[in-house]
């Protein structure tokens, strides 16, 4: 799968190249279909847009990143037009977790970088925007143990920590830091699901499910945490490492996402904040 | 830029192509939050939450001999279940909600008094703020109706201490 991968970004190349269209300034443009937005956390809140929607104060503690105006009540319309903390300012999206406790004491992650990639699936050039307005839950808040679980927690700068799905202890002068992939196959027709899950699907064998026929970009969101040492009186607002779980709501502007989808993603090349590269 | 020329047309043309081949169906427009007074995905969510709350409280109340508060809460949860329109799934076991006792309270509150009048009292003040937040979201009215029910119970059993 990497060879044909391989294949397909090569015979763009050389297309781009028989055109005289600029892949990458000078030498071999870095092939990894990818752009990002780093958003530091925006606010805490007790809510939930998608799982509780209009019940201010009825859910466990989410850190929200992205839009400032994310709360119970929000909607598509209510987030766009609003502003956020992201880097790109483009990315007025909303992005939430369950707050991280030690003990009582919330504690808040200090690096927040949600990936956009080209990968897990074997044509990029087919990948399509986000939709906008798009509703995706990852994770499983309702994990009782590994087995339900797709959690990944691991150390920052001390990769010989195996990762987990639960807490790891990670050295001193390391960070502890959770992965999350949301699913990338949307059915092509909702927004959202009575379960918040089913229009969305992970990929099978490098492709969409028929199913789930529609490829967009797969979210990866890599948060670290300010913590390390004993994993003791370590919980989620939703319990167990292994609760771990991400909300993405899309309110990215639709240029700004579909210039990012065709510039970055389709062609297999790595951007900048800005969407561009080299 | 420089001035067009043939090969940036193809590309253009041949980019277009693509986009044709590969135009996903315009996304259905998002389902309204609630139907018109009907039961729509915040009384959903609400009646799945109030569930599991009410059902975590009597595993606390049975610890206790206030009658009051555990009829209380059976009724509440007949009345909820009526309410459901698809089988129930607990979407909220070991979360940390308002209001909803969780498994380590319920467990310390079997050996200690003190914490048990104040995890009862817990449960008390914020499912009273939950379901406030209810009232003022719902429209539903036969879930409304549950709702004032479930703030009347409240209300009484705070002022009963």
């Amino acid at each position: 799968m990497r060879k044909h991968l391989f294949h397909i970004a090569a015979v763009i190349g050389l297309i781009a190249a028989a055109f005289n269209v600029p892949v990458a300034a000078q030498g071999e443009p870095v092939r990894v279909a990818e752009f990002l937005a780093e958003c530091p956390i925006s606010h805490r809140l007790a809510d939930d847009p998608i799982v509780l929607p209009n019940l201010a104060g009825a859910s466990h503690f989410h850190d929200f990143f992205g839009n400032h105006s994310t709360n119970a009540r929000s909607t598509q319309q209510s987030l766009e037009g609003q502003t956020g903390n992201c880097n790109p300012a483009a990315d007025i999206s909303s992005y939430w977790v369950p707050t991280l406790y030690r003990n009582n004491t919330a504690i808040a992650p200090t690096g927040v970088t949600f990936y956009y990639l080209g990968e897990g699936v074997n044509n990029p050039a087919a990948i399509q925007p986000t939709p906008y307005g798009l509703k995706i839950v990852a994770g499983n808040a309702k994990a009782t143990g590994d087995a339900d679980s797709i959690a990944r927690w691991s150390c920052l700068h001390a990769g010989h920590v195996n990762p987990s799905k639960n807490f790891v202890t990670c050295p001193a002068g390391t960070m502890l830091e959770t992965y999350l992939d949301f699913p990338q196959c949307w059915d092509g027709r909702n927004l959202d699901s009575a379960d918040h899950k089913s229009h969305m699907s992970y990929p099978v064998a490098g492709g969409c499910p028929s199913s789930h026929p529609v490829s967009v970009p797969k979210l990866r969101m890599v948060l670290r945490y300010p913590v390390n040492g004993s994993t003791a009186g370590l919980r989620l607002a939703s319990g167990t490492g292994q609760t771990m779980h991400g909300d993405f709501f899309n309110v990215w502007p639709r240029a700004e996402m579909e210039r990012r989808v065709r510039n970055c993603l389709n062609v297999v090349i790595k951007c900048d904040h800005n969407g561009n590269h080299g | 830029m420089r001035p067009q020329r043939q090969p940036r047309l193809t590309i253009l043309l041949l980019a277009g192509l693509l986009a044709a081949c590969q135009q996903a169906p315009a996304p259905a427009p998002p389902p309204p939050s609630t139907t018109q007074n009907g039961y729509g995905t915040t009384e959903r969510a609400f009646v799945e939450l109030a569930i599991a709350t009410d059902e975590q409280a009597l595993k606390l109340l049975e610890l206790t001999d206030r009658t009051e508060l555990k009829e209380n809460r059976a009724v509440e949860l007949t009345e909820l279940r009526k309410l459901l329109d698809a089988p129930y799934v607990n979407q909220h076991a070991g979360h940390d909600m308002p209001g909803m006792p969780t498994d380590a309270e319920i467990q310390l509150a079997a050996t200690s008094p003190d914490a048990r009048e104040q995890f009862v009292r817990t449960h008390l003040t914020e499912s009273l703020e939950v379901v406030r937040s209810a009232a003022a979201a719902i429209t539903h009215p036969p879930t409304a109706e549950v709702v004032r029910l479930m703030e009347r119970h409240r209300t009484a059993e705070l002022a009963a201490g």
